[in-house]
């Protein structure tokens, strides 16, 4: 019973729709905060977890069973049967700058929060004005 | 604030909306996958072996993509220098904040030299194990961040961290040109790099060296950040 389980999770088209199942359930679940919520903080929060769905979109996708890490070590001499390493390369990089971004958003927002004492975004409006 | 609350109808047919949608593109995507899927890293692992860099994410990321990742360097610079613009602190003087605690303390000075150490191994080693520039530049940015706010004594001298950045900056562009007149492409690798070296410390070129200097500048860079958002704290 197990065995049939584990056997059928261990295909390799499930081991893909997980990973793009979930990383699509984690991206609606930031959307419905972006959506929904109006607090900057938590609207910055729900961004970060769309952009986490993502990494985990394209490395899940990147892994192949049966496929090494691209990197040479032990026992492995030769750059055969690894796994693509564009997208780790394109993740660690988004990693740092999405990080950075962040914080740069974070910092106008509780600027705009010490200038004004708003922390709802429909209320930002002080340009129209 | 009671545990029974009635579901909206929009909600429910919201749900079996997406349920219908994931089912359909999973049926899409199960039925019409490929059994041989060409990918576009094999290219860059077949070109990778070259280089003479064992770790091939690093050749990928300094080498192949090297234009980009110095674009993406340019992000994280302006993104740094907007936070330094937006949280300038307006008043001079230093008000002495609370002492941290003992734990804190005690803590900061056990761990922040391993860290340290730690992250700059990441980031010369990067081309031979996992790691590298980036992940070594915000682990050191973790130490500092450590240290900051377990010491009020603490500072870093903004002076010393303009010169670094502009060093890896500028050196990150002139090794690209030195490639470009050498090699007759911009990042040529114009170093020796024999793939019977591969392994050793010193193997790979300007792989390495143009990693470090990546490491320089995403560690200071992301220190800057974490002491401007610090100061600006103990200002309020």
């Amino acid at each position: 019973m197990i065995e049939t389980i584990l056997n059928f999770l261990n295909q390799k088209e499930v081991i893909q729709a997980t990973v793009v199942i979930g990383s699509m359930g984690l991206f609606l679940i930031g959307l419905f905060g972006l959506l929904t919520q109006r607090h900057f903080i938590k609207l910055f929060i729900s961004i970060e977890i769309m952009e986490v769905s993502i990494f985990l979109l394209f490395i899940g996708l990147s892994f192949q069973r049966g496929l090494t890490a691209p990197m040479l070590g032990d026992g492995i001499k030769t750059f055969t049967n690894m796994n693509d390493p564009i997208p780790h390369a394109m993740i660690l990089t988004a990693i740092v700058i999405g990080m950075a971004v962040l914080a740069l958003g974070v910092s106008m927002a509780i600027e705009y929060h010490k200038l004004t004492g708003i922390t709802d975004v429909d209320k930002m409006n002080r340009l129209r004005n | 604030m009671s545990l029974k609350r009635t579901i909206p109808m929009t909600t429910v047919s919201g749900f079996a909306v997406s349920a219908f949608f994931v089912v359909t593109i999973l049926n899409i995507l199960i039925k019409n996958m490929p059994s041989n899927i060409y990918r576009a890293g094999d290219e860059l692992l077949k070109l990778n072996s070259s280089e003479g860099v064992a770790n091939a994410v690093t050749t990928v990321v300094v080498y192949f993509r090297g234009f980009d990742t110095l674009g993406e360097i340019a992000v994280l610079f302006i993104a740094s220098l907007g936070i330094g613009l937006v949280l300038k602190s307006t008043t001079k003087e230093k008000i002495e904040s609370e002492e941290s605690n003992f734990m804190l303390k005690t803590g900061a000075k056990l761990l922040s030299p391993i860290i340290l150490i730690f992250g700059l191994y990441i980031m010369i080693y990067g081309h031979l194990s996992v790691g590298g520039g980036f992940q070594g530049g915000v682990i050191i940015a973790s130490g500092v961040l450590l240290l900051l706010t377990s010491s009020n004594h603490f500072h870093i001298s903004h002076r010393v961290v303009e010169r670094l950045e502009t060093f890896a900056g500028v050196s990150y562009v002139m090794i690209g040109l030195i490639g470009l007149i050498v090699m007759d492409s911009f990042l040529g690798n114009f170093l020796p790099h024999n793939i019977s070296q591969m392994g050793l410390l010193l193997s790979g070129g300007i792989i390495p060296i143009i990693y470090i200097i990546v490491g320089i500048k995403v560690g200071s860079e992301m220190s800057v950040i974490v002491d401007n958002m610090l100061k600006r704290d103990i200002d309020d």
